[in-house]
């Protein structure tokens, strides 16, 4: 008998807030947070634009004794651990990091917080190179002698993917099942649809999920640069760069942050007066088979994957009050992903409430948990979120779209999300009924 | 809830590429342990590791051209699917771009009624980080460092990284790469997904297709994983955390679990792939069934990301929930494949667990580790563990522990020293332990109806 699950914390960290009540706020009040790149000088890159976090200083989000080890966390550790204390905090959770005395059960709370490719600090290893150079070379016999001592001992460690789902289990002390999904823009769905699945077979009553990466270093630009995934024509205007399912959409921008839920089994929510967001009802997964860089064109395993999380959920598509597609603002992707909406909705398509948020946050990639934060948001708050750009729907398509955010019936959600390579999930979220 | 079986393996791994080979030279208590060949090592701390020798695409699989570009670790995840997906009998590979989309077009006239419903086979692999373009990397950085600012000038930076840099070099490094060409070789387009919870990855990968499995939620789920790390920056990010043995003088001793003068793991490299199926569907396409795959467990250490945790309380749990997953006893168990990676660290604390999870019992419970042997696969260890259990139920016989010789007081189990030996063997366990303190285990038995 599968268990009921429910969303008791949502922790986010984004390029338009730093705080899940924040991010909807300015999500809500049109506020755009893909601006021209100020992290590093973007000037050699033909994109310069990018939903960039705010400043934060990670040691106001870990405990005190916890501070030096912030020292080994690339930048995609902190954004997982800033979320994860956001989301905790709104849970009412009492982890370790916040009392002696846990009042969690360390066992029963599993963790899967997703990942991308981790880019290594480049100013931290080429000044560690320049001791081995030889031109422009590193000479390998003077790196392997000497040069590499120039490197932390700890180095490998704030690099590797699963050291974000690491830290968060430390800082709160979650021993339960824990995972790392490494599926690119698909990684927070799939954790979170992972994690719903761990506590509806009853490996544990709880589980902090979802995702977080930054492609904002010369590295995770530089190859969305190469793919001719991003925006190089809006340098000028970055407010209008990230144009999802629009007729003149001319490519998505790198963008950093994470999204993550404390899901929790619902008996166990209503035992400790917990409050709660909504309940997870539906979860698809599917893979194109096509190519390692393009979407389907017909999006045929797209809608498979919204599909099956529909008839998990019972839910026929035309209930479907608020759709987040993945909506990346890449012309050929988009319309790839709208032949798989159109498949899995047929005509509900053109009334669904349709609120991709890319056009505000960038790409998060594995940090687009924070669509599905939007998603259950809005059934908390009952409202639609602006589609910021989608102005002049590809091929004349008629959907329901606002500039402006919408107060509305958000009965049931649904949040879908597809990556490089063809992985493609989708999660259904339903309002509590009054029972 | 379904029952799961396996009816695939295949591997390529530092002792060779065929599920028979390998198996006979681990036996033989063989190593794939030698000197470092893919990059020059001389000067590093660690100039020995567990490579794949002689890796040609070609050899297994015919037509390979929809998978250009794929990198080392994705190459070998391609071979050992393959390898997996024809001992299964699955319908035929679709080595063509063409034909993965019109796979029922294409084969119909091929396959009977009983055609392969591509939409419910899945696959979870665990596929490492790819290759690093190490030679336009380098020199991008280099090129536009400004030492008196202490920092690269990133302005000159993309200069020369767009000259020197291309597109498929670096989106074939996404840890999503071997998951994506395994999905176009095999035309799957069920629930896919990669997980990468480094040393433990595998296990999980392989442990959570059975859970999609015993949900219904697929019919089929190839499983594994495949890592390539024997690179400049993968060996000195091992070798700073003093990881690694050091023992080069000597490669095929250099691994030695368990052992007093243990030192370290030996990075190796390559992938190991299973097939995994419902029972119902394995019988109904009547395929023939290796294994059953019948407890998993999962845990973290929530310690330190550097050390285990000494009490071992994760990875007894994993152990714990395991057996109790599949509803058996310590004195079921009749071989432990043990993480054994050969650290001062590991080898202690895994021992400690096992005599926690196994009691009175842990005396008599055999245990070997084949990194030993085969060195350490990172995110493939798992697999090819597992597959190794498949082959001592399937044989009645253990694979050793080598380089056994000095008695440690702190490892005191019976590690199947230096020799392998014939043993009923109905039900085995393979542990795999991550950094970071990810614990997973899964249990596989001889099938039975």
């Amino acid at each position: 008998m599968a268990r009921r699950v429910v969303i008791t914390g949502i922790g986010v960290i984004s390029p338009i807030g730093i705080g899940h009540q924040t991010f909807w706020q300015n999500l809500t009040a049109g506020v755009v947070g893909v601006r021209t790149l100020a992290s590093f000088n973007p000037g050699g890159f033909p994109s310069r634009i990018a939903g960039e976090v705010p400043p934060y200083k990670i040691g106001d989000f870990v405990p005190k004794s916890y501070r030096k080890a912030t020292k080994v966390m690339a930048r995609d550790i902190e954004l997982a651990v800033v979320a994860a204390d956001d989301a905790f905090k709104d849970s009412g959770l009492q982890s370790r990091a916040y009392t002696d005395a846990p009042t969690i059960n360390s066992q029963r709370f599993g963790c899967n917080i997703g990942a991308g490719l981790i880019s290594a600090d480049l100013n931290e290893l080429t000044a560690a190179m320049t001791s081995a150079r030889s031109g422009n070379d590193l000479d390998l016999t003077a790196w392997g002698r000497e040069g590499m001592t120039q490197l932390t001992p700890l180095w490998l460690l704030k690099y590797l993917p699963n050291m974000l789902a690491c830290h968060v289990t430390i800082v709160h002390g979650l021993k339960g099942p824990s995972n790392t999904i490494t599926c690119a823009d698909a990684s927070s769905h799939l954790a979170i649809g992972e994690a719903f699945r761990t506590i509806q077979r009853g490996d544990a009553e709880l589980a902090i999920c979802g995702g977080a990466e930054s492609k904002v270093n010369p590295m995770g630009l530089i190859r969305q640069c190469l793919l001719n995934r991003v925006a190089v024509e809006s340098n000028d205007q970055p407010a209008e760069a990230v144009r999802p399912f629009d007729a003149s959409a001319r490519g998505t921008a790198v963008a950093e942050g994470g999204g993550l839920f404390i899901l929790e089994d619902l008996d166990h929510a209503r035992a400790r007066r917990a409050k709660i967001y909504a309940e997870v009802v539906g979860f698809g997964a599917s893979q194109d088979a096509y190519s390692v860089t393009t979407p389907d064109p017909t999006g045929r395993s797209y809608a498979a994957a919204l599909t099956k999380a529909l008839r998990e959920a019972n839910v026929p598509a035309d209930k479907v009050d608020l759709l987040i597609p993945h909506g990346l603002g890449i012309a050929s992707h988009d319309r790839a992903e709208l032949a798989g909406l159109r498949s899995a909705f047929g005509e509900a398509l053109s009334s669904v409430a349709f609120s991709p948020i890319k056009a505000q946050t960038g790409n998060l990639a594995a940090g687009s948990g924070v669509d599905a934060a939007a998603a259950v948001l809005a059934i908390h708050h009952q409202q639609a979120p602006p589609a910021l750009n989608t102005v002049d729907p590809i091929d004349g398509v008629k959907l329901n779209v606002s500039r402006e955010s919408r107060a509305t019936e958000v009965s049931v959600s649904m949040s879908s999300v597809y990556s490089l390579g063809g992985q493609n999930a989708a999660l259904v979220f339903r309002k509590m009924q009054a029972e | 809830m379904n029952r799961v079986v396996i009816t695939g393996i295949g591997w390529v791994t530092p002792m060779g590429h065929t599920i028979e080979g390998v198996w006979k030279r681990l036996l033989a208590g063989e190593s794939g342990i030698s000197r470092t060949s893919l990059f020059d090592a001389a000067t590093f701390p660690t100039s020995i590791s567990a490579e794949v020798k002689d890796f040609n695409l070609d050899v297994h699989i015919f037509d390979h051209s929809a998978h250009k570009g794929a990198g080392r670790n994705t190459q070998f995840a391609l071979a050992a699917c393959a390898s997996a997906w024809n001992m299964a009998g699955l319908p035929g590979l679709h080595a063509t771009r063409e034909s993965a989309g019109t796979v029922a077009e294409s084969s119909a006239a091929k396959l009977d009624a009983a055609a392969l419903d591509l939409d419910r086979v899945g696959i979870y692999l665990a596929g490492g980080e790819g290759e690093l373009d190490f030679a336009a990397f380098t020199h991008a950085a280099l090129a536009s460092w400004n030492a008196e600012t202490g920092q690269i000038d990133t302005v000159r930076w993309a200069e020369v990284a767009f000259e020197k840099m291309n597109a498929t070099r670096e989106v074939e490094q996404e840890p999503n790469m071997p998951l994506s060409h395994v999905a176009i070789l095999t035309g799957a387009r069920g629930p896919a997904l990669n997980c990468l919870t480094a040393c433990a990855a595998s296990t999980q990968a392989i442990g959570e297709a059975t859970e999609i499995l015993r949900r219904g939620d697929a019919d089929v789920m190839i499983g594994g994983g495949a890592h390539s790390m024997i690179h400049p920056f993968g060996v000195t990010g091992f070798n700073r955390l003093t990881a690694l043995s050091t023992a080069n003088d000597d490669p095929p001793r250099a691994s030695r679990p368990f052992d007093a003068n243990r030192g370290g793991f030996v990075l190796g490299e390559g992938a190991g792939v299973v097939i995994l199926e419902t029972l119902d569907h394995a019988r109904k396409r009547g395929a023939k069934i290796l294994a059953e795959v019948v407890g998993y467990g999962s845990t973290a250490d929530a310690f330190r990301i550097t050390d285990q945790d000494p009490e071992g309380l994760g990875a007894v749990v994993a152990m714990e929930e395991a057996m109790r997953d599949a509803n058996i006893q310590p004195t079921d168990i009749h071989y432990i494949n043990a993480h054994g990676t050969g650290t001062r660290e590991n080898d202690g604390n895994e021992t400690q667990a096992i005599k926690t999870a196994f009691k009175e019992y842990a005396a008599s419970v055999p245990v070997s580790s084949i990194k030993s042997m085969m060195g350490h696969l990172i995110a493939a260890a798992g697999a090819v563990e597992l597959i190794t259990c498949v082959l001592a139920i399937r044989d009645n016989v253990l694979p050793p522990t080598m380089n056994l010789h000095t008695h440690d007081p702190e490892c005191d189990l019976d590690y199947i020293p230096n020799k392998a030996r014939s043993a009923q063997v109905s039900a085995a366990m393979s542990n795999s332990f991550g950094f970071g303190g990810q614990n997973d285990t899964l249990i596989v038995r001889r099938f039975a109806e």
